[in-house]
């Protein structure tokens, strides 16, 4: 996998959110949070990806730079909630392992308590090797089943596919 | 809850070819495709069930089918509806309300809406609670299914792990056409409107709090305030005050899970309405229930098989008013011993032996019940 030097993204017009699938709202508040994580002042992001791979479209996974350095990588997902479906953001270092879950845009009441950062603390510092099953490793939200299983296995499913990225020889972790 | 995408349903069920005036029905169907992914959903669930009474027939019923529709006309607005069918004939619109999102922490909402009480009123599918019925509590005290119209405020804090909900709403009517509505053995009950030609003269007020910023467990707490409503606004003795207040939690750890509830309505003015009515209210009602359960099947298993055991103690005369002798018969002791088989996410087969007793005497009646719920 390659990354696109700096010289190349800085000139490219994919260095915002923004411009690709996600709705303003989803995006900025990505973008928000990527670079308050990272303490910078705008991150720049440029697709890890030149094609969609088992699991992970390309227009979800983004390497996060900072003065032509690459701090990390976020990976904006969606998945379902009771009647809706809801967008969450993951930030990894640059070995993968999770600095940050979040959920970005949640549209309805009933499970929105996944939001919750204390139950979203159970994914930080994981890597791609780490799996998560509900009630196992993943506690449970009464009231709030559909919406936990529903980002338990979204999480579970981004690390199987980044482990095997990972063991296929990619990403370059450099 | 799987998403169906139905653009023909959808156009003629919600009419938007008369609501756009920009666009003719092909143009407005050409962009509801385009947007079409998620914008409505289909849903529900029921319950079928059998009681089995000492000395008495039983029963097999099909207690509740509801069909649940939600369109989402942006990110923002959301129309969410139920509608239900009692014993396969009775229809009931259970509710059908519209949520604005304000911010990622506020919502408005107003329709017909589940008064915030409780577990069971407003989590009630029947894979998500054990035991065929639902807890005689949230029967008699918290008059499950319990919806009125109102408006409100909604949402939560991710920060606090903290949820919350405040609406005005109608409240239950205590006298309609000459007649005196509310009684001593299930108390509100026999008042609720169900927002059908629902009569209203009192504005009533509803919150609820929640927590679960600790593993494993969260908290409710509820308070539902007003005066009932009647059609003789000249009468005093026609309308009773109340306040009821909740608490309530639910815990899951690995295979073990538990949960609780308590309940307390207070009353006023029950003197002057039992005279006038000759009825027998009570003064203060309550109780609480509490329940353990433990999953036989290991985690890894796609199913679950939780036995369980719950004891509930309520009394619709906790209190009485104006010398009115307290009913033993009103004060129910129950137990219930069963088991809930989740042969798949959403599916439930059920079974229960329940053990009920009054404070009236040492008799006990038994009653067997097996059941299946679903939810999708």
């Amino acid at each position: 996998m390659k990354i696109f030097s700096p010289s190349f993204f800085l000139l490219s017009i994919k260095v915002s959110l923004v411009s690709l699938v996600f709705s303003l709202q989803v995006s900025k508040k990505a973008e928000r949070e990527i670079s308050k994580v990272f303490e910078i002042e705008q991150a720049v992001l440029v697709q890890t990806l030149e094609q969609d791979m088992p699991g992970i479209d390309q227009d979800r996974l983004y390497t996060v730079f900072d003065q032509g350095q690459a701090l990390g990588y976020a990976y904006v997902g969606e998945a379902s909630s009771q009647t809706d479906t809801f967008e969450y953001l993951v930030i990894f270092d640059t070995n993968f392992t999770v600095k940050k879950a979040k959920v970005l845009v949640y549209r309805e009441d009933y499970g929105s308590e996944i939001g919750s950062k204390r139950w979203l603390k159970q994914f930080l510092d994981k890597t791609p090797d780490d799996r998560f099953a509900y009630r196992q490793n993943i506690a449970a939200i009464s009231g709030a089943t559909i919406s936990v299983k529903s980002m338990t296995n979204a999480m579970n499913n981004l690390m199987i596919s980044l482990a095997s990225w990972q063991n296929n020889g990619e990403p370059n972790k450099s | 809850m799987k998403q169906l995408t139905v653009i023909c349903v959808l156009l003629s069920f919600f009419g938007f070819s008369q609501s756009m005036n920009f666009q003719n029905s092909a143009m407005r169907q050409l962009s509801n495709l385009e947007n079409s992914e998620n914008r409505i959903t289909l849903g529900g669930y029921g319950e079928i069930n059998f009681n089995g009474y000492d000395g008495a027939p039983n029963e097999i019923d099909v207690q509740r089918l509801v069909l649940l529709f939600a369109y989402k006309f942006d990110d923002r607005t959301q129309f969410v509806t139920e509608v239900e069918y009692e014993h396969v004939q009775e229809v009931y619109v259970e509710q059908a309300f519209v949520n604005y999102n304000i911010t990622d922490n506020l919502n408005a909402r107003a329709g017909l809406m589940l008064v915030p009480m409780g577990i069971i009123n407003e989590y009630h599918e029947g894979p998500t609670f054990n035991g065929v019925e639902r807890p005689s509590l949230d029967d008699t005290i918290i008059p499950t299914t319990w919806r009125e119209i109102g408006f409100g405020i909604a949402g939560r804090s991710n920060e606090l792990s903290f949820r919350y909900q405040l609406y005005a709403m109608n409240g239950f009517v205590s006298f309609n056409d000459d007649n005196y509505i509310l009684i001593g053995s299930d108390g509100l009950r026999k008042g609720r409107q169900k927002g059908a030609e629902s009569v209203n003269s009192d504005i009533n007020i509803s919150a609820k709090i929640e927590y679960y910023g600790l593993p494993n467990i969260r908290f409710g707490l509820a308070a539902y305030s007003g005066k009932t409503q009647t059609t003789d606004l000249d009468n005093a003795a026609t309308q009773v005050g109340l306040t009821m207040l909740g608490a309530d939690y639910r815990y899951t750890k690995g295979r073990f899970s538990s949960r609780g509830q308590w309940a307390q309505t207070r009353l006023k003015d029950v003197a002057a309405y039992n005279a006038a009515g000759n009825k027998d209210l009570g003064s203060t009602m309550g109780g609480y229930y509490i329940e353990g359960a433990y999953n036989l099947l290991p985690l890894t298993n796609r199913q679950r098989l939780d036995i369980f055991v719950r004891y509930e103690d309520f009394d619709t005369h906790k209190k009485t008013a104006g010398g009115m002798t307290a009913n033993p018969a009103y004060h129910r002791k129950e137990t219930t011993v069963g088991f809930s088989y989740h042969l798949a996410p959403g599916v439930v087969f059920k079974g229960d032996y329940q053990n009920k007793k009054t404070a009236a005497s040492d008799d006990v009646i038994g009653q067997l019940n097996f059941g299946v719920g679903f939810f999708f």
